[in-house]
């Protein structure tokens, strides 16, 4: 399977079972676009009709195409699909990251919060460190041989129960050497409660940290408000900048909603170049349909214009010397995922798990509060197996529509959750999400040829 | 002329063989939180490969 776009100046092939992407000409562009459905001679026919170019060379072109399909990177068979359940086999049992709520309560509401403002539908609560140990033992019990462990500090607002975060990282790292293992914590926070001693804290222990901003302060205020209705952007973006200025170059991600008030979100990512920050995700709201913040159809051009937008200006501003991250167009085409990653998708489930503040273990930090994918608690372990099995069984193949897209080996069948909410199915499509993620990948890629080109 | 360049890109087919170590980073952990990219993980083998 193949997929061709053209944007901008570039002309893009992505053989996709063998990864490999192919900058062309318009030439070679429109003969791989019709080289299986016609013969040769009906192909260098039309060329020469089309192009004002010497006979000569467009059958050289022509050849040219018919290597690269002899060296497997081009019109490539699938020939995943038959170990895809055996890959994912490979991992059976292992659990390697968790994210931990340790606080399902929150000290902002916001308006589009998934996680009805921190509570997860259910009550407030705070993790106790009781639980959140036998959390961590959990975890190391059932890593196998896998080294890195990832524990995400999540809520609600983690920072509400700080004192347990720290004594939950001061054990993971007092057994860890031990237990052979290496924990790779991340907080997530909306920034009110971010002092000096957070800063201090994070910047030791947390591997990466996630802070949720959403630009401008006239769209990040209209959602992210106090109980008592008071916008929160004045007071989080001086702590934020605080934060980012002390952790030298360590992992951050300023993180980003959008919704269907600001579809037109590249605002908002100038907004955060502006304020200084260079490592951004921006990720489209999830909501009922019948929310107003749902995005709709009417959005959807615009919000694939800005990904378009956004990719210029990352390379503008690469070739000012004023480089950015976007965390969708990280992509490293050569040392990326391998094949089995990309199948097996994001592990939720099966290697990955949410533990609620009582300590019950859900498929991920979405399925919280859901009570028919409750998979068990930290202390029995997975006790559903059956919800358990559902997950197990989602790789990029399990899902029918999955089939004939171009992109699936780079979403791997995309997100269970947005899935389920969705259609109801954790194997279903979340078909909006898939518009807009073939188009970041469409971006990223494009990126990627420009940046090649830059090197060379 | 060469009409078609070709991105240096990681071999699906050939990482097959050697991949699954389960090393990498889960994606959720990251950045997003509330949808499924895979392609932008790093490999944790490949990662130590270039360090080296």
């Amino acid at each position: 399977m193949i997929h061709r776009y053209h944007l901008d100046d570039w002309y893009i092939v992505i053989d996709t079972c063998s990864g490999s992407v192919h900058v062309v000409d318009e030439i070679a562009y429109e003969i791989i676009g019709c080289y299986e459905e016609k013969s040769r001679e009906e192909i260098l026919r039309e060329m020469s009709a089309r192009f004002q170019e010497d006979p000569a060379e467009i059958a050289e072109c022509y050849d040219q195409v018919t290597e690269l399909k002899e060296q497997g990177t081009l019109f490539s068979p699938d020939v995943f699909e038959p170990m895809a359940g055996e890959l994912k086999q490979k991992t059976a049992g292992v659990v390697k990251a968790l994210c931990l709520h340790v606080a399902h309560t929150c000290n902002l509401n916001c308006a589009y919060c998934f996680a009805s403002q921190g509570k997860y539908h259910g009550e407030r609560a705070v993790m106790s460190f009781e639980v959140g140990k036998q959390a961590l033992d959990f975890l190391v019990a059932h890593s196998g041989t896998r080294r890195n462990l990832e524990v995400d500090f999540f809520g609600g607002e983690p920072l509400m129960n700080f004192d347990v975060v720290k004594q939950l990282v001061a054990y993971a790292r007092s057994i860890e050497k031990e237990k052979g293992k290496n924990f790779r914590f991340t907080l997530t926070t909306n920034g009110m409660l971010i002092d000096d001693d957070v800063i201090d804290f994070a910047n030791r222990e947390m591997s990466n940290v996630v802070l949720s901003l959403d630009g401008r302060k006239e769209i990040h205020d209209r959602c992210r408000v106090d109980y008592a209705g008071n916008g929160s952007w004045e007071r989080i973006v001086p702590k934020f900048q605080q934060l980012v200025k002390a952790r030298e170059g360590k992992n951050y991600y300023m993180r980003g909603t959008f919704t269907h008030a600001n579809p037109d979100f590249l605002e908002d990512i100038r907004t955060m170049l502006d304020l200084g920050f260079t490592e951004l995700s921006m990720e489209p709201v999830v909501c009922a349909e019948n929310d107003p913040a749902a995005l709709t159809q009417e959005d959807l051009p615009v919000v694939l214009k800005q990904y378009e937008d956004l990719a210029r200006l990352m390379l503008a501003r690469k070739k000012e010397g004023r480089p950015f991250t976007f965390y969708h167009y990280m992509l490293d085409l050569s040392g990326g995922p391998c094949i089995y990653k990309r199948i097996s998708g994001c592990g939720s489930g099966t290697e990955y798990m949410a533990v609620t503040p009582w300590g019950d273990l859900y498929p991920c930090h979405q399925f919280v509060g859901e009570e028919a994918f409750r998979l068990g608690d930290v202390w029995q372990g997975v006790t559903n197996e059956k919800v358990q099995q559902e997950f197990a069984a989602c790789n990029v193949y399990a899902r029918e529509e999955c089939r004939d897209c171009w992109a699936k080996l780079y979403c791997s069948g995309g997100c269970a959750a947005n899935a389920y909410h969705a259609t109801g199915s954790v194997r279903g499509v979340y078909k909006y999400g898939c518009e807009l993620f073939r188009k970041r990948m469409e971006c990223a890629i494009m990126l990627q040829a420009a940046l090649q080109e830059e090197d060379a | 002329m060469k009409h078609i360049k070709t991105l240096n890109t990681r071999n699906l087919c050939e990482s097959a063989k050697k991949g699954g170590c389960g090393e990498c980073q889960t994606s959720c952990q990251s950045a997003c939180k509330t949808s499924c990219g895979i392609a932008n993980q790093q490999c944790e083998n490949k990662k130590q490969e270039s360090a080296k």
